[in-house]
């Protein structure tokens, strides 16, 4: 009974599948982790609105893969004498044109690339920073938390907007600045996470088993502690992804983040304004765009809150 | 029994009331704008300085006609004379280099100072010896740091003596005294706010002849004077009741700055502000069918363009330039961007002057240029950037630009910044490509053809900073022949060499005329008497009275 494989039914039913995930006395580890898995997502499916959340971040992250297939119209070319500011479902034009005569459809699909890229860059870059300095800080003790801590909470001390507006000024309007900005202004509240976490586990037994049998303090951080912090700093990353959306549609509106022609959803909101009094879907289209991204971020979050939290494991 | 519920019912009830008051004080106000103050929504956000000896700029020049006087005006009912303003009469040597004014007598100025021919003297030599940007408007008649105490002389308290070193058309240079730089100042006031300098090789001076202070106050003797300005924010004018003309009906005038053309329109149709000065097409065709509002509309001598620095050596090639003129899409830019705040025009000369043609040469042609573009080695295209304002039409302008240059293979930056940063870093030939508009300094083909065609040292330390410098291209046949134009006495020849110019600098210039301005402004209908002139200096605000 050591091949982990022999038990798994091989042509039996949806029911003895579920009995291998769910058995309380699992053969292998591979098995205890499926079976893991397997309930997280039992308890995820269960709620409706996290569902959905997932539904629209999936369907974000196709349509940026196909937008190219997708969008009717090229995103930067306008035609400025025969389509411009067109109202939505105009023939060829389901949610209309803007102002350079382009289709905001086409521009909305290419642009949910933009906001995904920057999504996906931040959390890629703030979240390992933070969970570093914040189990590193938590584990060391002493002076090296003091010092990690204290630069944390100085960047604590700004207003994420303010600091991230002062980051870009510095380093000049860009969308590759506004990543860096918001990232920069971003890891601090995971590194507290994380340090949080950190204390909870590195007085128990298995760190100290861990220590005993002569790991390096470097692998215990790595292998033995991250681990424990990845659950809450997933949950934390996904449910400020809708407010780091926000804060490059800000950067955009006041023109520090895309640059014209990239059709950047808050750039696209600002070059709208203009019009909101005649022409109100120029600025209306990319603001719902924003407005169901974050809504979806925000729901999945709270999902996977619910989810992953080890305290509800045994409802 | 009854007392605690009565004051509970009490006491909701007044906590009630204090909200009700709460929100009747900060809700809307409406219709506000006092009676005796003419409120402007204008974006404001090119002043760089109030100062007429160093200001340059559009809105700073309709700050500076309204709060200065003149030796000489424009004559508003006939724009190819001029009219006495503090001179009451003149006179020319007849070898055409000497002038000699006559002041009117007992003028003040708004501090109540006299008005004498020391001031005049004094406006003029501060000016030159200052050097910042508009002081090549006198500089061109010979003045420099070392000769202006000689060729600027008051004679007696009411004379002044003014020496060029050519015999010019007269009109040109009393066109020339017309502009904001000509504005004379209140040498006693100025003075006493001047801040001592170290003399320096870049500056030989021992003062700063007032400029600080005069960054944002005034010290004429116009029918208004400067409270404040704040940078981005708001120019208050005040009545000078000092003023020896007509007094100015409205006690205050306040330029708010508002850069968007929507809020502007807004804010008219609230009555928070009386001018709406910065509307858009489809903003002023709103204004034009509300009948509460007023509109009207004045061509400008003001084009707007976009130049190529020769720095760049893929801008230099004369193939990429003329490239460039194919690559605007000016019927459709026309026709949407613009419509009814400017029409397409692509040579120099604003319509309206000495011998402005009204050739259009150039159309949207992607396959020429890109022939152009091959024969230039750049049939890949290549990238390039261009410093735009924040402002309408010109960032759609260079938006639409941008998708032009792509057919063509070239890739466009815009970099883009309030009015101050843009022009900032033109001046100092920082940029690749520029879109901006030029606006006459003063009345005469020559102004145009000047900053366009006039570049005799092409150094970053030249001192004749015109366009054609700014974007360092040498034009050389064309200096003299502008100089040339300068000194021709008669109109009709005159005007066939501004003529000549003009299709010179079309075929080879690093210029992309776009078009030529067409102000407008919609106002409340209570105000009388409102008008634009032909340049914003002539934009008086003296004259509007409300009911």
């Amino acid at each position: 009974m050591t091949d982990p494989s022999s038990p798994a039914p091989s042509t039996a039913s949806n029911e003895s599948w579920r009995e291998w995930l769910l058995t309380a006395e699992p053969h292998s580890r591979n098995q205890a982790r499926l079976g893991r898995a397997y309930v997280t997502w039992r308890r995820f499916s269960e709620n409706r609105l996290a569902v959905t959340g997932l539904l629209i971040i999936v369907a974000l992250v196709l349509v940026a893969i196909f937008a190219d297939l997708l969008a009717p119209h090229s995103a930067t070319v306008g035609d400025l004498a025969g389509a411009r500011l067109l109202p939505p479902g105009s023939p060829g034009f389901l949610l209309g044109t803007d102002d350079q005569g382009r289709d905001i459809l086409s521009r909305l699909l290419v642009g949910s690339r933009i906001t995904l890229a920057v999504v996906a860059l931040v959390a890629i870059i703030a979240a390992p920073v933070g969970l570093l300095i914040g189990t590193v800080s938590g584990f060391a003790g002493g002076y090296v938390d003091a010092v990690l801590m204290r630069v944390t909470d100085i960047f604590l001390a700004f207003p994420k907007l303010i600091l991230a507006l002062a980051f870009v000024a510095a380093l000049g309007p860009g969308i590759e600045n506004a990543v860096i900005a918001i990232a920069l202004t971003s890891w601090p509240p995971y590194a507290r996470l994380a340090r949080a976490e950190t204390l909870g586990v590195r007085n128990s037994d298995y760190i100290a088993a861990v220590h005993l049998m002569g790991a390096s303090p470097a692998r215990i951080v790595i292998r033995h502690i991250m681990p424990m912090c990845l659950s809450s700093l997933i949950v934390r990353v996904t449910l400020d992804m809708a407010g780091i959306i926000l804060t490059a549609a800000g950067l955009g509106f006041l023109g520090l983040g895309a640059q014209p022609p990239l059709p950047e959803w808050g750039t696209m909101i600002a070059s709208g304004r203009r019009f909101i009094l005649d022409q109100w879907w120029v600025a209306t289209m990319p603001g719902i765009a924003i407005l169901i991204v974050s809504l979806g971020f925000n729901l999945l979050g709270d999902g996977l809150r619910d989810a992953l939290d080890p305290r509800g494991a045994g409802r | 029994m009854n007392m605690p519920i009565l004051g509970k019912h009490l006491r909701y009830l007044s906590a009630g009331a204090a909200v009700a008051v709460f929100f009747a004080l900060s809700g809307p106000s409406f219709a506000a704008t006092p009676a005796d103050t003419l409120v402007e929504g204008f974006a404001i956000d090119d002043i760089i300085s109030l100062d007429p000896g160093e200001a340059f700029e559009l809105s700073t020049a309709e700050v500076t006609g309204n709060s200065y006087s003149l030796l000489v005006r424009l004559d508003l009912d006939d724009t190819t004379q001029v009219k006495a303003d503090i001179a009451d009469s003149w006179t020319v040597s007849d070898d055409g280099l000497t002038y000699t004014f006559k002041l009117k007598p007992e003028l003040k100025f708004a501090s109540g100072n006299p008005i004498t021919a020391d001031d005049v003297v004094f406006s003029v030599e501060r000016l030159i010896k200052m050097d910042k940007s508009p002081a090549f408007l006198f500089g061109q008649f010979g003045l420099t740091g070392d000769n202006v105490t000689e060729k600027v002389k008051a004679i007696d308290p009411l004379t002044v003596s003014f020496t060029v070193d050519k015999p010019y058309a007269t009109s040109f240079v009393l066109n020339v005294l017309t502009s904001t730089a000509g504005a004379v100042l209140d040498k006693k006031l100025v003075m006493e706010h001047a801040k001592a300098v170290t003399p320096s090789d870049e500056y030989k001076w021992d003062t700063d002849f007032g400029n600080d202070w005069l960054k944002t106050n005034s010290a004429g003797s116009g029918p208004f004077k400067v409270v404040t300005w704040k940078a981005n924010e708001a120019v208050v004018l005040e009545r000078n009741d000092e003023y020896f003309g007509e007094a100015a009906k409205m006690k205050r005038v306040i330029y708010r700055h508002m850069k968007e053309s929507a809020g502007q329109r807004l804010a008219l149709e609230n009555g928070d502000i009386d001018v709406a000065r910065n509307l858009e097409p489809g903003d002023f065709e709103a204004a034009t069918a509300n009948p509460d509002l007023a509109t009207i509309s004045a061509p400008k001598g003001t084009v707007y363009y976009i130049s190529l620095n020769q720095k760049n050596p893929n801008l230099s090639k004369p193939e990429v330039i003329e490239a460039f003129k194919y690559l605007v899409d000016y019927d459709a830019i026309g026709a949407t961007l613009i419509k009814g705040i400017g029409e397409i025009h692509q040579s120099f000369l604003p319509k309206g002057q000495l011998g402005s043609i009204d050739d259009k040469p150039y159309t949207f042609d992607v396959v020429k240029a890109k022939d152009l573009l091959a024969k230039a080695g750049l049939a890949d295209g290549f990238t390039v950037s261009m410093d735009t304002r924040n402002t309408q039409p010109v960032t759609g302008i260079a938006e639409n630009f941008q998708q032009t240059l792509a057919q063509a293979g070239v890739k466009l930056e815009i970099i883009p910044g309030d009015g101050k940063q843009t022009l900032t870093k033109y001046r100092a030939r920082q940029h690749d490509m520029y879109i901006g508009q030029w606006g006459s300094d003063y009345f005469d083909p020559n102004s145009n053809a000047e900053t366009f065609t006039a570049n005799p040292d092409n150094s970053d330390e030249g001192k004749v900073k015109t366009l054609a410098w700014r974007n360092a291209w040498d034009p050389k046949d064309l200096d003299a022949e502008t100089k040339a134009a300068l000194l021709e006495k008669d109109s009709a020849k005159r005007a066939a060499m501004y003529q000549d110019l003009q299709r010179k600098v079309l075929e080879s210039g690093p210029f992309v005329v776009i078009y030529q301005q067409i102000e407008v402004a919609a106002y409340s209908s209570k105000l009388k008497g409102f008008k634009l002139g032909p340049s914003y200096d002539t934009n008086l605000v003296a004259p509007i009275s409300k009911e």
